[in-house]
């Protein structure tokens, strides 16, 4: 995963109807890397990825094994050199393997590599004894296995996935992504994955490039956005939906003062001086039901706080608390929360630790888009 | 009523007996209308695709003229048809007017709608999704236009039944700019009407089975290949 990109954009835009979709400055895939374009829907992802498919047409620079993709005739070697699989698996008419031999064969494939090809797609899917089934035959995760192989058959530079597995059930989802991160890991192929789940992300993601409103808004390795969300938008997209406003003082020694606006403060990793807005995961409170004894631990934080709602968020409970002015939650297990018989109204102690507490520069730019 | 069943056993031996006026009459009315949608379907569905999957300006209304043209009146079309081949008319000088050229041009007219029309709606039916994954296996422009056609090709199948129909049992346009020429531009539906018009009720009935068998038979084909598109699109 070093060296120059294999495929390349700088300042691209698309425009459509006088708006403007997707407008980046610079974009880079690695030989190899498994990336994935993140971000809310509406935020230019597909766009994004159709431009550097050859499959839209946008104004800017690409660049595809170093060389300039600017006429049709350069899009259509950029897709002969790459593949793409999208939400819905959109079979050709005919078998599985007359679907999975359909990109080898526009590529000139015949003969005995053309079958040997084809089977090895089909097994690296767990497909080959799907082979002569027709496409209505099919479930949606056969069907998008099918689309997989056939995009992989071809032994593409590059594999563009489009929310593949958004039109799947959980089980067949859980079931397609654990081959996909065998599967990506073992080929040299670079991957371009668009989605904004979550859970698909930090799957397969090397590193992760977040789109919002057309514009790259934080690039990195996967578990650095999710972990140091860099602006509001992003941490708002991970679910650090509360927000505490105030600034940065005495910062020193590893660590700083977050004072709020209503004069109350948390300890937090050392960072600049000045306004800032703070915001806490969910994950990362602790609760208990007496004051724990932080002394010698990393909870530089211990808050009295009052349990304000206790909700199902899954698997978990979300629990709304209220400290002072402001509000925080905290997820708990399902068995955590029965231990601890939180319900509203209950004081309880909440803890934190101070690098748990994101502190990002308070500025108007990415505030209106939270 | 005695003349009807005397016309349909005369219709019987003319068919059966290989009466040469009425099988060269049918085989005049099959090659009119088989070149007729041949140059229908090599025009129209290429411009159905291009206008299915293009955006340009005045798109609406160029959909519009040729959902209007699929039900533009036959006798209409040949009315222009015969304005322009007309000797004094702008296309009067290539001699056509009066000829079985004249008289597929008129049948082009009212299939070309038809195939245009419907491979249009076919291809707008189609996710757009299946067009970009056509060209993102790689194709180029013809093998995305061969793979889409192939994608519709059931419903395409019913729009040259459609035109077929339209053209082989249309009079007006036909008998407009052909003359109804008896041995040069005589088809069978001017020919019955021809018939019917001089009280040869058995020469008109036997005329009218035939064009039921032709039409009948070629549907019949059709169908059946359409039915196996439908089996393998699946």
């Amino acid at each position: 995963m070093s060296g120059s990109p294999i495929l390349e954009a700088r300042d691209l835009t698309v425009v459509r109807g006088g708006h403007t979709l997707v407008k980046v400055e610079r974009f880079g895939l690695e030989q190899g890397e498994v990336r994935v374009l993140f971000g809310p829907n509406g935020a230019g992802k597909t766009t994004l990825m159709r431009a550097l498919n050859g499959l839209e047409r946008a104004d800017g620079e690409i660049l595809f094994e170093g060389r300039p993709v600017r006429s049709g005739g350069d899009r259509l070697r950029l897709r002969r050199r790459t593949s793409a699989v999208f939400q819905q698996a959109f079979l050709l008419a005919t078998t599985v393997r007359g679907n999975v031999e359909s990109g080898l064969r526009l590529r000139g494939v015949r003969g005995d590599d053309l079958r040997r090809r084809t089977d090895a797609a089909l097994e690296m899917l767990a497909i080959g004894h799907l082979a002569e089934r027709r496409r209505a035959g099919l479930s949606g995760g056969e069907a998008q296995r099918v689309s997989i192989a056939r995009a992989l058959a071809v032994d593409p530079a590059v594999v563009f996935l489009d929310e593949p597995m958004a039109s799947l059930d959980p089980p067949t989802r859980r079931a397609l992504l654990s081959d996909l991160e065998v599967i990506f890991h073992r080929l040299s192929t670079a991957v371009l994955w668009v989605t904004h789940d979550t859970e698909e992300a930090l799957a397969v993601a090397d590193r992760i490039t977040f789109l919002a409103r057309g514009e790259v808004v934080q690039e990195g390795a996967a578990t650095d956005v999710f972990n140091n969300p860099a602006t509001q938008v992003v941490a708002d997209y991970l679910g650090l939906d509360v927000w505490l406003e105030g600034h940065v003082e005495d910062a020193a020694n590893g660590s700083a003062r977050f004072v709020l606006d209503d004069g109350t403060s948390l300890i937090c990793a050392e960072t600049a001086p000045g306004p800032a807005v703070a915001c806490i995961h969910p994950d990362d409170v602790m609760l208990f039901l007496t004051r724990p004894d932080s002394r010698g631990t990393s909870l530089r934080n211990v808050l009295e706080v009052t349990v304000r709602q206790v909700r199902a968020a899954g698997r978990s409970r979300l629990v709304a608390l209220d400290w002072q002015e402001q509000r925080i939650d905290a997820l708990l297990t399902r068995a955590a929360c029965e231990e601890l018989a939180v319900a509203p109204g209950q004081r309880v102690f909440a803890a934190i630790k101070a690098t748990a507490i994101r502190v990002l520069p308070r500025s108007g730019g990415n505030d209106d888009e939270a | 009523m005695n003349f009807i069943l005397q016309g349909f056993y005369e219709a019987m031996r003319l068919l059966f007996t290989g009466d040469s006026a009425t099988y060269e009459i049918a085989l005049r009315s099959l090659e009119v209308s088989a070149v007729a949608l041949a140059v229908s379907l090599v025009l129209g569905v290429p411009a159905g695709t291009a206008i299915a999957l293009a955006h340009f300006p005045g798109r609406r209304l160029v959909v519009a003229v040729i959902n209007t043209g699929m039900g533009v009146p036959p006798v209409v079309v040949g009315l222009i048809v015969a304005l322009f081949l007309w000797r004094t008319g702008p296309l009067g000088s290539l001699g056509l007017m009066y000829t079985l050229q004249a008289m597929i041009i008129a049948q082009v007219l009212i299939a070309l709608p038809i195939v245009a029309g419907l491979s249009l709606a076919a291809l707008q039916q189609l996710d757009q999704g299946f067009r970009l994954q056509i060209m993102a296996l790689g194709a180029g422009r013809w093998r995305t236009f061969l793979l889409l056609i192939r994608e519709i090709r059931v419903p395409l199948m019913a729009a040259v039944m459609a035109a077929f129909g339209g053209v082989i049992s249309e009079v007006g346009a036909v008998l407009m700019v052909g003359g109804n020429i008896v041995g040069q531009t005589q088809v069978l539906t001017t020919g019955i009407v021809t018939d019917v018009s001089m009280g040869l009720f058995a020469s008109a009935v036997a005329l009218a089975v035939v064009l039921m068998i032709l039409s009948f038979t070629t549907n019949y084909a059709m169908t059946i290949i359409q039915q196996h598109g439908s089996k393998s699109r699946t």
